[in-house]
């Protein structure tokens, strides 16, 4: 069954550069992804107008909730994060869409994506902890037992395997539940596959970004967190 | 071998996704007869909650998976 380049689900196009070992299908696949996302953004916010028009409408449907999440979260602080969060958004949400389509595969459906994606989270929380309270953000590990650095070790270890684990999990069964469908009844059953596969995909994207906001906002030492 | 251990994989993980996911759903549904004004609210959030409970079985079922096509101990 020809799907991703005509590879088995799991199966990539491998090619080796300087020692190192590439996911050649997952590497274009991100970037076609990347190419849209940027291309999508940009173009529908050509002329902003006070009473928006439907491109911009669109894009403020999506920016609406995240913003409003961020904002009942974070407060104030949560101007710095908004647009990493809102790329993270849009990068997955268009990553899980473009597997639906019938030659292509999903950047997301590679543990190496998902698995960059989580550590990049993981990162940014420390990376806005001490950008924002500096050696109090390392010295909050240990309080208010010293004891409580082994809860956060093991905090910082599972948080990245789950999120990663999570995406990578969804988006992989829907595509080998796809190609299960198109062996067993080949012409209008798999329609309904792929209505699951947008639920799915908006779904897995709106927690990955839920989940992001989380976490940053808890690094933000606030006295009401 | 590794197939009868990914059946059983998936099988608990079946298992537990529905039980979790019947949990929620079940508080979800009372809680929108009780007050049907919040029911946008607790569907948002219900469909969130679910998003989240299945992911230990998704894990589950990708190691099973892992242990079909490509089993790290068979050469």
């Amino acid at each position: 069954m020809e799907h991703g380049g005509g590879h088995d689900v799991g199966a990539h196009k491998i090619g080796v550069f300087l020692g190192m070992t590439f996911h050649l299908d997952t590497l274009f696949m991100t970037w076609i992804t990347m190419a849209l996302v940027a291309l999508f953004v940009i173009g529908c916010t050509r002329r902003l107008a006070l009473v928006p028009g439907v491109a911009q409408n669109i894009v403020e449907m999506v920016l609406e909730p995240i913003m409003s999440q961020i904002e009942g979260v974070m407060g104030k602080k949560g101007e710095r994060v908004a647009p990493i969060i809102l790329t993270i958004f849009l990068f997955v949400l268009f990553s899980n869409y473009i597997g639906l389509i019938p030659q292509m595969v999903s950047p997301t459906a590679d543990i190496n994506t998902t698995a960059g994606l989580a550590l990049m989270v993981i990162l940014l929380v420390h990376i806005f902890g001490v950008m924002d309270s500096g050696t109090k953000y390392l010295k909050h590990f240990f309080t208010p037992h010293p004891l409580f650095v082994l809860l956060h070790i093991l905090e910082n270890c599972t948080r990245p395997l789950t999120m990663a684990f999570r995406l990578f999990g969804n988006i992989i069964s829907h595509e080998i539940l796809f190609m299960i469908m198109m062996i067993l009844a080949p012409f209008l059953a798999p329609i309904g596959v792929l209505f699951l596969g947008l639920f799915i995909g908006t779904i897995q994207a709106a927690i990955f970004t839920i989940l992001s906001i989380t976490y940053i906002a808890g690094a933000f030492l606030d006295e009401n967190h | 071998m590794s197939i009868f251990g990914s059946c059983l994989i998936l099988s608990f993980a079946a298992v537990g996704a529905a039980i979790g996911d019947a949990m929620v759903g079940k508080q979800t549904i009372e809680g929108m007869t009780r007050q049907p004004e919040a029911k946008n609210s607790l569907l948002i959030n219900m469909i969130i909650m679910v998003g989240l409970i299945e992911s230990m079985p998704i894990i589950g079922a990708v190691i099973a998976i892992l242990l079909i096509f490509a089993n790290p101990f068979l050469k």
